[in-house]
């Protein structure tokens, strides 16, 4: 065991994970995170804290983190190089570890201009820091724990012991250089993936094949990732301008035809379209879990937390394993 | 280091920049000018409807200058660059207007200068040659006294070229020009005769002879003596005084060169209808100008060729006719003059009255005994490096010792003996200082770049009919009016005027090789504006951002410092917007820019050269609108310009912007080209638009 | 060369206002390439202040000119004392210049007549685009002559982010990703395989984050302090 966390557990376990995802506030206020906390806990083996997501300033990863873990839901922190130099990632990372967090996703993190995409002011004009990337955080996190030792080679009496992870857009530009990028990750200590959001899943397929060709889904866990499609609106959106993201008409056109279905009633259009995005999900979990080399699944139901105890219900992967130490 | 001397802007652009222009070669009209008369930049003038300063350019190098305008053979024309593309420029014509659109200006500028060097010089002859050495020793200070054998100025000019070709109302403003410096004249006075060179030498500090070619050449063939057989200098000194010799019938003119057309045609309008020309030369040989013969031939006048006059027949006494002899050759293997004949073949041409002009010699008999040193053949002796005849303070000038030429020739030797003069006076080396004109001139035009050039006609030159033409000695050419001017100057690909770079502030940014049309622009370490390339469309020059270009004639930043004059003073309770309007001067077939006065007329040559930074200063020294009126597209003498200038109208738009005045105070507009008066409408509706926006209160 | 870009109107007033003689002082070589702050562009921002100052009613007197360069002291010694005529310099050169003469015009003071952007390269007239950080530590034999440092919005090392869209960067459809541009060069080079290797944490000391930089060459250096009779370069260190 690297980090005895409960995700590690469930992988180690050989029976597929199942990650979900939770974004802080936008403000001091705690209860929203206890909330979603509650919401998810049960449901998922473990749930991604978001480090101040596209860029908007909200309540920290590791205070997130804290505040879920002390409600009983295993956190995954995110730690991006956008914010943050390699001594405030450090200091930070300990201090997680010191509180208790077991798992830490490694991130890039969005560009700051992204903050203000929305209807937010953000902070388009903030400076960051990249001072180190994904693949070099990955490499201090497994420094740290396996070697005890700093980035710059000062000793850590006690290190932090964190199940590393790191995304994987599988499907992104250049498609040919995707699997040479999980690898490198790997290389430099990925214990597990989580994937941006998979529709395509011949695309995937064939992506995947490459990386088991490569033995990489041998010396790490891959969860595939699943964003809940809550209306056609939303798949066109991402289809057209997320990056890394196709979505097969047909799917689309299974929103749309809900959508159709409740005329000019714009509640209950919002009401098939979602029972339908629904639907679209427990297929994909099932499409990926299928997918040789995939080791689980990363569910994303996104400022929807309520949703994911129906979609892991009704995907047959509850009740979610259990360890006794 | 562009900055070194100029931070404290001292004088215009065009001093500052002056030494640099100098370093391009000449426009091709220019170097072929025996004075170098700066011909793109007046014809730039005329397009401008800037006559009076197209007036200085010419007048500055050129005393004889309306002479020229009427009488002129033009190298310039034939070394024009048109030539390789369609016809030359009409530059003489182009002169003529010129100096008949600025005579007032010309006669109110006439004033008395002073005699500051305490010195005379006496100048006798009063040709093209003696005038402008008396004409620049005027300037420079001397006391010059003229001495001329016939009673008006002007040495062959007034006597011998005949009025129906130069009128004399032009040779008079050109010599009044120089009179009124206040020479002293001493016409019908006759040197030998009137007074010994050795009085005129004792009278004065410096003499110059400048007595030209007076005595005709006779033929020694039998029967040449008597009645009917006249020399041409004298039979055209009694067509300019109007003495009407009697001519008989038919008139038979020996010789092929300039006189003999003005002799023939000078009978021709004396009544004789009969006017035949004999001469050795095949038609392609003759010396005379073409355009000079076949205005003849126009006026009836026969000519025979390839005859050599053998003897002139009589009949009691009176003339018969003149027996010639068939020519076989003219020249000799290396082209000199060495005629043969076949004396086999002869025949009578008849006529009552031969006049032989077959050349010219002068009259030095008054020389003799005198310490001015004649040679051999009977020539002045003088050393062309001083101008300076054998005897010290004696100098020469003109045809008398270069021999026949042409007018603007002698004024250029004038030019030279009179700084000779001016030298030795002031106890100064001659020898290396005396004006040439010899200078580099711009190479051909490359077929790239001719192939670029919009092909336009030469505008015709109108005559009177030659029915009408052959009974008066009236003036027989027409000149331009206004708008064929306009347009012929339109036609001046502006060689001379190209753009030049200061090395010291380019720093090789590929700007001007990047937007010239013509290619002109290489880069290394600096650009070289290749000239033969150039064709001054001044596209580079605002575009430069090292402001290292400038244009030799029209200069952005030259006319940029001329807005505050042309904008005036704006009154602050005026009615009407103050408008600057930047005017094409091209291809608008129309005469004048007439527009209200609160519309402010910039003409300039080709939009292409107005710089962001002209519409902003314009706009700072008080203008309510900027308006950039364009030749339209079809007529537009350069290729590839639209764009560029749009967009310089839409930074100012940016930058005037920037200081809260509406976009709509520029205007990039196009004449109506078709319309008489191009720009009347499109000003008025732009003036329309920006009383709309309201004037400005600062 | 060094790209620079002008400032607005508003804010060049705002710095100049309270002075009296005022001149707009171009550089001749990188911002004028750049029509940035040539001396074309210092007689436009001339021009706009007179008008302006004539807008406010305030008198001011503004002048322009241009050297060669900013940073070479050789260029702007000859006006030194001309320079020192005006209340303010506004030196359209980029921040090189605008320090460099700021430290030699005793109590005039120097301020930027433009923003200094980036190095970068003429991509198309009027077009300049950011090729080099100056980052002090140069890698482009390792990423295909492709810079991510200079190129990607991130200064990724390893390989693009999720964010590539369409060869785009995740901040504008209008940016380039470097990475996508790294990997199909050195696709076409044959080097991909170069990108496997992990890209160790970068010593950024090199870079602005070691502080102040500065090249001293000895060679040249103890040369020219020779010739000024200063030192000796034959007895070694000093």
């Amino acid at each position: 065991m690297k980090s005895g966390s409960n995700l590690e557990k469930v992988i180690l376990s050989g029976q597929p994970a199942v990650t979900a995802e939770l974004g802080p506030p936008m403000s001091a206020d705690p209860h929203e995170v206890i909330k979603k906390a509650n919401q998810l806990k049960g449901f998922c083996d473990a749930a991604n804290i978001t480090d101040c997501q596209t860029a908007v300033v909200r309540i920290s990863s590791i205070a997130a983190a804290a505040l879920a873990l002390r409600e009983g839901l295993e956190p995954v922190m995110q730690m991006t190089c956008r914010d943050r130099n390699r001594i405030a990632i450090q200091a930070d990372l300990l201090g997680a570890a010191a509180l208790g967090l077991k798992n830490c996703l490694c991130l890039a993190g969005d560009h700051q201009v992204f903050s203000s995409a929305g209807r937010l002011k953000g902070h388009p004009g903030a400076k960051n820091v990249y001072d180190v990337d994904t693949c070099q955080l990955v490499g201090i996190l497994k420094k740290m724990r396996d070697e005890g030792l700093q980035e710059g080679g000062d000793k850590l009496e006690v290190a932090p012991k964190f199940f590393i992870g790191a995304s994987w857009t599988p499907m992104g530009d250049p498609i040919d250089f995707r699997p040479m990028n999980l690898m490198k990750k790997v290389n430099a200590g990925a214990d597990f993936i989580q994937t941006q959001g998979i529709y395509d899943i011949e695309l995937f397929r064939a992506q995947m094949e490459k990386i088991r060709n490569m033995g990489l889904h041998e010396r790490t866990a891959i969860l595939g990732g699943i964003i809940v499609p809550r209306s056609a609106m939303m798949l066109k959106y991402m289809d057209s301008s997320v990056a890394g993201v196709t979505v097969p008409k047909p799917l689309i056109d299974r929103l749309n035809k809900a959508k159709e279905a409740a005329g000019d009633d714009k509640k209950k259009a919002r009401e098939l379209q979602e029972a339908e995005g629904l639907k679209i999900t427990i297929e994909l979990i099932h499409q990926v879990l299928e997918t040789p080399g995939v080791k689980g699944v990363h569910i994303q139901a996104i400022e929807w937390e309520s949703a994911i105890e129906g979609i892991v219900k009704a995907a047959g992967l509850y009740p979610r394993p259990t360890f006794t130490d | 280091m562009s900055g070194a001397s100029t931070i404290e802007k001292k004088g215009s652009h065009r001093e500052r920049a002056a030494a640099l222009k100098e370093t391009r070669p000449y426009s091709p009209c220019r170097a072929a000018c025996p004075v170098n008369t700066d011909v793109q930049a007046y014809v730039g003038f005329i397009a401008q409807g800037r006559y009076n300063e197209a007036f200085e350019v010419i007048h500055s190098v050129n005393p004889i200058a309306s002479v020229c305008s009427m009488i002129c053979h033009h190298p310039c024309e034939r070394a024009c660059r048109r030539c390789g593309v369609d016809e030359p420029l009409a530059v003489r014509p182009l002169k003529r207007f010129a100096l008949e659109q600025s005579t007032e200006y010309r006669r109110n500028k006439r004033h008395l200068i002073e005699k500051t060097k305490g010195k005379s010089v006496a100048v006798i002859g009063s040709g093209p040659s003696g005038l402008t050495s008396a004409n620049d020793l005027a300037d420079l200070g001397y006391q010059v006294t003229i001495y001329e054998r016939h009673p008006v100025l002007g040495g062959m000019l007034a006597a011998a070229i005949p009025p129906y070709r130069l009128p004399r109302e032009a040779l008079k403003e050109d010599i009044d020009d120089v009179v009124s410096k206040g020479i002293e004249v001493r016409t019908g006075v006759e040197i030998g005769k009137d007074i010994s060179l050795d009085e005129i030498t004792s009278k004065h500090d410096a003499v110059l002879i400048a007595i030209g070619l007076s005595l005709s050449r006779s033929l020694n063939i039998p029967g040449v003596e008597g009645p009917g057989v006249l020399l041409a200098i004298p039979f055209l000194e009694d067509v300019a005084f109007d003495r009407k010799p009697d001519l008989g019938k038919k008139v038979l003119v020996i010789g092929g060169g300039n006189v003999a057309m003005d002799v023939a045609r000078s009978a021709r309008r004396l009544g004789v209808k009969e006017v035949e020309m004999v001469c050795l030369e095949g038609a392609d040989e003759m010396p005379a100008w073409k355009w000079e013969v076949e205005e003849a031939v126009e006026e009836g006048i026969t000519i025979s060729h390839r005859w050599g006059p053998k003897a002139v027949r009589r009949e009691d006494g009176r003339v018969k006719g003149l027996e010639v002899v068939k020519v076989l050759s003219v020249f000799d293997a290396e082209r000199r003059f060495s005629p043969t004949f076949d004396n086999a073949n002869t025949k009578l041409i008849e006529a009552d009255t031969i006049i032989i002009t077959i050349g010219q010699m002068s009259n030095i008999s008054f020389l003799k005994d005198s310490k001015v040193k004649v040679d051999e053949r009977g020539r002045v002796q003088w050393d062309p490096k001083t101008q300076m005849s054998s005897a010290p303070g004696v100098f020469v000038s003109g045809e008398v010792v270069t021999g026949p030429g042409s007018a603007i020739a002698a004024a250029a030797s004038g030019h030279r003996s009179a700084m000779a003069i001016h030298l030795y006076l002031q106890g100064e080396q001659i020898e290396g200082s005396l004006p040439t004109y010899e200078k580099e001139k711009i190479a051909d035009m490359p077929a790239t770049v001719a192939e670029k050039i919009a092909r336009e006609p030469r505008m015709k030159i109108l005559h009177l009919e030659p029915e009408k033409r052959c009974n008066t000695f009236e003036a027989f050419e027409y000149g331009y009016d206004e708008e064929a001017a306009l347009k012929e100057a339109g036609r001046c690909r502006g060689c001379g005027g190209g753009a030049v770079v200061d090395k010291n502030k380019c720093m090789a940014c590929l700007t001007c090789q990047r937007i010239c049309p013509y290619g002109a622009p290489v880069v290394t370490a600096w650009s070289e504006i290749r000239p033969e390339y150039c064709q001054a469309c001044g596209l580079c020059a605002p575009e430069c951002p090292g402001g290292a270009i400038s244009m030799v004639s029209y200069d952005v930043r030259e006319f940029r410092e001329t807005l505050p004059a042309i904008v005036g003073s704006v009154d602050p309770n005026r009615k009407e917007p103050v408008i600057v309007a930047f005017l094409c001067t091209h291809h608008l077939g129309t005469a004048g820019f007439n527009l209200p006065d609160h519309v402010r007329k910039v003409p300039v040559h080709c939009t292409s050269r107005i710089d962001t930074n002209d519409l902003l200063k314009a706009f700072e020294c008080g203008a309510d609108g900027v308006a950039v009126v364009r030749c339209p597209g079809s007529s537009c003498k350069y290729k590839g310009i639209e764009n560029r200038v749009a967009a310089r109208v839409g930074q100012a738009k940016k930058l005037i912007g920037m200081l809260g005045m509406e976009a709509g105070r520029i205007e990039l507009l196009t004449t109506d080209a078709e319309s008489g008066s191009p720009y009347t409408a499109v000003c008025a509706g732009f003036a329309d638009r920006i009383k709309q926006l309201g004037l400005r209160s600062k | 060369m060094i790209v620079g870009s002008q400032k607005s109107i508003d804010e060049l007033w705002e710095m100049t206002k309270d002075f009296k003689k005022v001149l707009v002082f171009g550089c001749n070589t990188c911002v004028a390439i750049c029509h940035a702050g040539g001396e074309k562009e210092a007689e436009t921002i001339a021009t706009l202040l007179r008008m302006r100052a004539a807008q406010e009613g305030k008198a001011m007197e503004v002048d322009f000119t241009s050297v060669m360069r900013h940073c070479e002291p050789e260029y702007f010694e000859p006006v030194l004392e001309d320079l020192k005529k005006y209340d303010l310099i506004l030196s359209t050169a980029c921040g090189v210049g605008v320090n460099f003469l700021s430290d030699r015009t005793g109590n005039i003071p120097v301020y930027p007549g433009i923003n200094t952007s980036f190095y970068g390269a003429v991509e198309a007239p009027g077009v300049f685009v950011e090729l080099c950080a100056g980052c002090g530590n140069c890698i482009l034999h390792l990423t295909g002559g492709i810079c991510p440092i200079a190129r990607c919005s991130k200064t990724l090392m390893n390989g693009p982010c999720g964010g590539t869209n369409k060869g785009k960067c995740e901040i504008s459809k209008d940016v380039d990703c470097a990475w996508y541009l790294i990997v199909e060069r050195m696709k076409k080079l044959g080097t991909l395989e170069k990108l496997a290797e992990v890209q160790p944490p970068r010593n950024w000391s090199t870079s602005r984050d070691g502080g102040p930089r500065r090249v001293s060459l000895e060679h040249i250096r103890a040369f020219e302090e020779q010739e000024a009779g200063k030192s000796d370069p034959a007895g070694g260190k000093k």
